[in-house]
């Protein structure tokens, strides 16, 4: 039987694949939209991590879940924000495309 | 023997919902069509819940469906009515250029940096999840964590005035 990498570190590869990915959607979108996205993906790359390092190591599984249900209140509360702000920037802009957001070049 | 089968099982379910999260994640940052990148948001969130499922906490699994793809979701379909989701409206022209490079290059570094350690020096771990039930995690929120519990209260009510604040239409004076 070969042997099997720990649990643990296969969790937190997966966060790490929904970081990098997040970092990437995030530097490459051109709209507000799909940088709140990869926001999104990042936010729950982190919860994951903080779920697996409470449930697999010996410190408390109840404060690593309440943590995480913390990130997902945040995630939600962030993301409400984040679309009363689009919808200020498209009245405003009249387009959520981050280069046409811009007032120092008119 | 039926011990080793059901880890074998587990680390294939880990796979599975592993190539869910790299699958759905792909499609949400290189789609064009913003809508189609959003259903790829969905099929990580989904991937993210079976993870929770093989960390044997179901409630979290749960509350990832009702809070991400219930509300969250929701949330940002509303925004992408606001943006030109075509292939070629708003994200239209995203080539793989030098924008890409450097991106993928944001992208990959904590990769890169971040992996070799997880699994050159893993932490020392049990192998299967603590089990904690609902009313545990009840309790928890409303003893010893009660300020964590009041706080993202505070928080959501905040946000949600901010946000009808801030998209409340002010011109008719």
């Amino acid at each position: 039987m070969p042997a099997l990498p720990a649990p643990l570190a296969l969790y937190h590869f997966a966060a790490i694949v929904l970081l990098g990915m997040g970092i990437f959607g995030l530097t490459r979108r051109k709209t507000l939209v799909g940088m709140l996205i990869s926001v999104e993906l990042m936010l729950n790359g982190a919860a994951l991590s903080i779920a697996a390092s409470a449930g697999l190591t010996p410190a408390s599984t109840v404060l690593g879940q309440s943590a995480t249900l913390l990130v997902m209140g945040l995630a939600a509360a962030e993301a409400t924000l984040v679309l009363a702000m689009i919808i200020v920037v498209y009245r405003r802009f009249g387009s959520t495309r981050t280069a046409d957001l811009t007032t120092l070049q008119e | 023997m039926t011990d080793t089968i059901m880890e074998y099982l587990a680390y294939a379910a880990y796979g599975v919902y592993l190539l869910i999260i790299i699958g759905g994640s792909a499609v949400a940052v290189l789609e064009k069509n913003l809508v189609r990148a959003f259903i790829g948001l969905i099929a990580t969130l989904f991937g993210v819940a079976g993870m929770y499922l093989l960390l044997q906490s179901p409630f979290l699994a749960f509350m990832q469906l009702l809070i991400y793809i219930g509300a969250v979701a929701v949330l940002i379909f509303f925004a992408i009515m606001l943006a030109d989701s075509r292939s070629d409206g708003d994200e239209a022209g995203l080539v793989f250029g030098k924008k890409f490079i450097r991106a993928a290059l944001a992208g990959l570094l904590p990769i890169l940096l971040l992996t070799p350690p997880i699994f050159v020096h893993p932490a020392s771990t049990e192998l299967l999840p603590d089990v904690v039930t609902v009313a545990e995690i009840g309790k928890g929120l409303m003893g010893e964590y009660v300020l964590a519990f009041e706080l993202i209260s505070i928080i959501l009510l905040v946000a949600m005035a901010g946000g009808v604040f801030l998209a409340m239409d002010r011109r008719k004076k």
